[in-house]
């Protein structure tokens, strides 16, 4: 029989990681919803964007919030030469070309961090000055605090982005119909560059965030992207609410799965959950209020 | 078997030659172990001697070759260095005592067992290979040790607790001059029965790996601690390579644990005091076999790093058996301001030291007779005085695991008590965070 306070004090760390994991899918999410593409690379960018917070923290002592902004101004770019230079080639092709195209550079990105960076894990201290703190019926570390704020911010932020600004409302219009879209003068080339530039920015977002929680290896995209691509069946894809819901009952059903079970089965718990979904509604929990076409 | 399936080539010409001495002698086919296996009638047996070990072959120069990997990247790079430093250090000594010269091929397995595999098949089939040492953790050691069984060479490996692969495996040719895990858990009751009665800890907390060697070693930890009269209150496992502790730390917490005693790795454990430290909990005792074992320990993790117990094998503040020689040989060889040496540092020193004995003894090169001085004699180094079974592991109860324990930047011996000012007296209870 598990005690009250330390299934609570389980829930509430799942939470707190959930908010991570939402933010870190919300970006594959987008990306699948607008383009329709399953970017495969989205874990390895997350690594990238982690390793940046993680270099700059090294390298100067400045907290990786801050370093945070670099990785997602540097993944914008990379994202925008990504669909500018490679994907545009391929985008429609149907789904198994950009697959290809996104699986190889992930490969490229994974070598290159170990090579460059070698293949120790990294990690960085979150760099501000902080203590946990107690809410009576649970503790709440500061670090996974600090990073589950910023991460609902930035969701939020986004959320707001694609509703109430005039090119989020152009991404949406994109995302229902290409085609329509097009017709009522919406540049749909430009809003893919930019839907890349903001999915692959979340993602270096997401990545700074965790570097400030947990080791950081080249090796580390494939488990982020199946957990992001868990969260976006979970949620439905191209919907930001669902996207965050979730996220955190990724994060719980984690940490009730390592609780009740053992931490091996961590990562089955979630992963039944998600197959649940996809048999009972596998349009995702929040499918039918998102986008996609 | 893999012996049975492949016929070792290298054996089959060395024994069929320079061994081949001892086989007229009436005594080849005496197989240790029983013989009658149904091994005695390949090759392997020719030069096989119950008690080889002596044989002496005169003026016999023939130079010895090792083949060896150290992680010198990847995800144990942290203790590469280290262990390559125990090597050299081991080499140049043996190059200096024996009357032959001694050539160690080294190279970086990059903490991966298959790249393990690769490189020592290049190295053996490139080179005439008399033996080979292993690279770190029982992942790794047990790749070369299976590639050592294969080809019929004399294998040694450290950082290798795990005992299992030795009783079920067959191995013929791997020996661990190491601690294993009975040893590790004996030296966790020592560690613990250091502490004033009055004051000793009585709830043990056990986060388990799951690997076989995660499930070994908690179990003798659960069976040594609870038959010494200390409850387990705490046994619940984990998945290697996992990076959120919060859970095991929230178990811990609410049973109570004040000795926290696991086996994970270096990156693990590492991760696991950040979470420890963010989620404002500490244990009063904790002991991280292998996880606090590299100097990345303390880089990773300064004072937040201190008190942890670790079992090298080896801790600065042993004396005896060469490691005077040990400690000046490195403090002139590299420079540091340090005045404590990395743990591995000493343990690889200790195979080297094995092997030069057992080379000295088989008075040859030749692999078989080196095994048979490797399980026949017994070896004096710096982690103390020992022989092997049959099956490779130290004798029971010859070899005290050494438990050091990191402050001020530095691992050093808290057990066994030994009169050295590297030694310290064991540091207890961990303070809570908010009064470090």
């Amino acid at each position: 029989m598990v005690a009250s306070d330390l299934l609570t004090q389980s829930v509430v760390n799942g939470l707190l990681l959930g908010g991570i994991y939402a933010l870190a899918a919300l970006g594959l999410s987008l990306v699948f919803g607008i383009m329709d593409i399953v970017n495969l690379a989205h874990g390895h960018m997350l690594m990238v964007g982690a390793y940046v917070a993680i270099l700059v923290f090294t390298a100067t002592g400045i907290t990786p919030l801050v370093g945070m902004l670099l990785a997602m101004a540097l993944m914008f770019g990379l994202g925008v030469l990504l669909q500018k230079v490679l994907l545009k080639h391929v985008v429609d092709e149907g789904l198994e070309q950009p697959i290809i195209v996104l699986f190889g550079l992930a490969l490229v990105l994974q070598n290159l961090g170990r090579v460059i960076l070698g293949g120790d894990a990294r990690t960085a201290d979150i760099g501000i000055p902080g203590n946990g703190f107690d809410i009576g019926i649970a503790f709440m570390s500061f670090p996974r605090t600090v990073t589950f704020v910023v991460a609902v911010l930035l969701i939020v932020a986004t959320w707001a982005f694609l509703q109430y600004t005039k090119t989020g409302q152009a991404i949406r219009a994109t995302a229902q119909n290409r085609t329509a879209a097009k017709y009522m003068g919406i540049d749909t080339d430009q809003i893919y560059v930019i839907t890349l530039g903001i999915g692959t920015a979340l993602a270096g977002a997401a990545g700074a965030l965790l570097s400030m929680l947990f080791p950081i290896d080249p090796y580390v995209g494939w488990s982020y992207l199946l957990k992001t691509f868990a969260v976006v069946v979970l949620g439905g894809v191209g919907s930001v609410v669902g996207t965050l819901v979730g996220g955190l009952i990724l994060g719980v059903s984690e940490n009730l799965g390592a609780l009740y079970l053992g931490g091996g089965y961590r990562n089955v718990v979630s992963l039944l959950i998600f197959l649940g979904v996809l048999l009972v509604k596998p349009e995702g929990l929040f499918g039918s209020s998102g986008g996609g076409e | 078997m893999a012996r049975d399936d492949t016929f070792p080539r290298r054996t089959y010409l060395k024994g069929a030659g320079a061994s081949g001495t001892v086989a007229l002698t009436g005594l080849a086919g005496c197989t240790l172990g029983g013989g009658g296996d149904g091994d005695g009638g390949d090759g392997d047996g020719g030069g096989d001697t119950g008690t080889g070990g002596s044989t002496d072959t005169g003026e016999d120069t023939t130079p010895l070759t090792i083949a060896g990997t150290v992680p010198e990247t990847g995800s144990f790079s942290s203790l590469g260095q280290d262990l390559k430093r125990g090597y050299e250090l081991g080499v140049e000594r043996m190059n200096e005592t024996l009357d032959r010269e001694v050539e160690l091929i080294l190279r970086d397995d990059e903490s991966d067992a298959q790249t393990l595999r690769e490189q020592l098949q290049a190295i053996v089939s490139n080179n005439d290979v008399n033996m080979i040492w292993g690279s770190f953790s029982s992942l790794l050691v047990t790749a070369g040790s299976a590639f050592a069984e294969n080809q019929g060479l004399p294998f040694l490996g450290i950082a290798f607790a795990y005992e299992e692969p030795h009783r079920n495996s067959n191995y013929e040719w791997t020996f661990a001059p190491f601690p294993k895990s009975r040893d590790v858990a004996r030296s966790t009751l020592g560690t613990i029965e250091l502490v004033p009665e009055e004051n000793r800890p009585t709830n043990i907390g056990i986060w388990e790996p799951n690997s076989g060697w995660g499930k070994e070693q908690a179990d003798y930890w659960e069976e040594t601690l609870g038959d010494a009269g200390y409850e387990i209150v705490m046994r619940e496992t984990f998945e290697i390579g996992a990076s959120d502790f919060s859970t095991l730390i929230s178990q811990a917490q609410s049973a109570n644990v004040e000795v926290l005693l696991s086996n994970p790795t270096p990156g693990g454990g590492i991760t696991a005091v950040n979470q420890m430290k963010s989620n404002n909990w500490a244990p009063k005792m904790l002991k991280f076999v292998r996880g606090a074992d590299p100097s990345a320990w303390w880089s990773a993790l300064g004072q937040d790093g201190a008190y942890a117990l670790m079992c090298p094998g080896w801790v600065p503040g042993l004396t005896g058996n060469g490691n005077q020689q040990l400690r000046e040989t490195y403090m002139s060889t590299y420079d540091t301001e340090s005045q404590y040496m990395p743990a591995n540092v000493g343990g690889s020193y200790n195979l080297t030291q094995v092997a030069e004995q057992a080379v000295v003894a088989a008075g040859s090169v030749e692999p078989e007779a080196i095994r048979e001085a490797l399980r026949n004699e017994e070896f004096q180094t710096v982690i103390g005085t020992f022989s092997f079974e049959d099956n490779g592991l130290p004798s029971e109860g010859e070899l005290t695991a050494p438990t050091g324990q990191w402050w001020e930047g530095a691992q050093r011996l808290a057990f066994p008590n030994t009169d050295s000012e590297r030694a310290l007296d064991f540091k207890y209870p961990i303070p809570p965070w908010s009064e470090r």
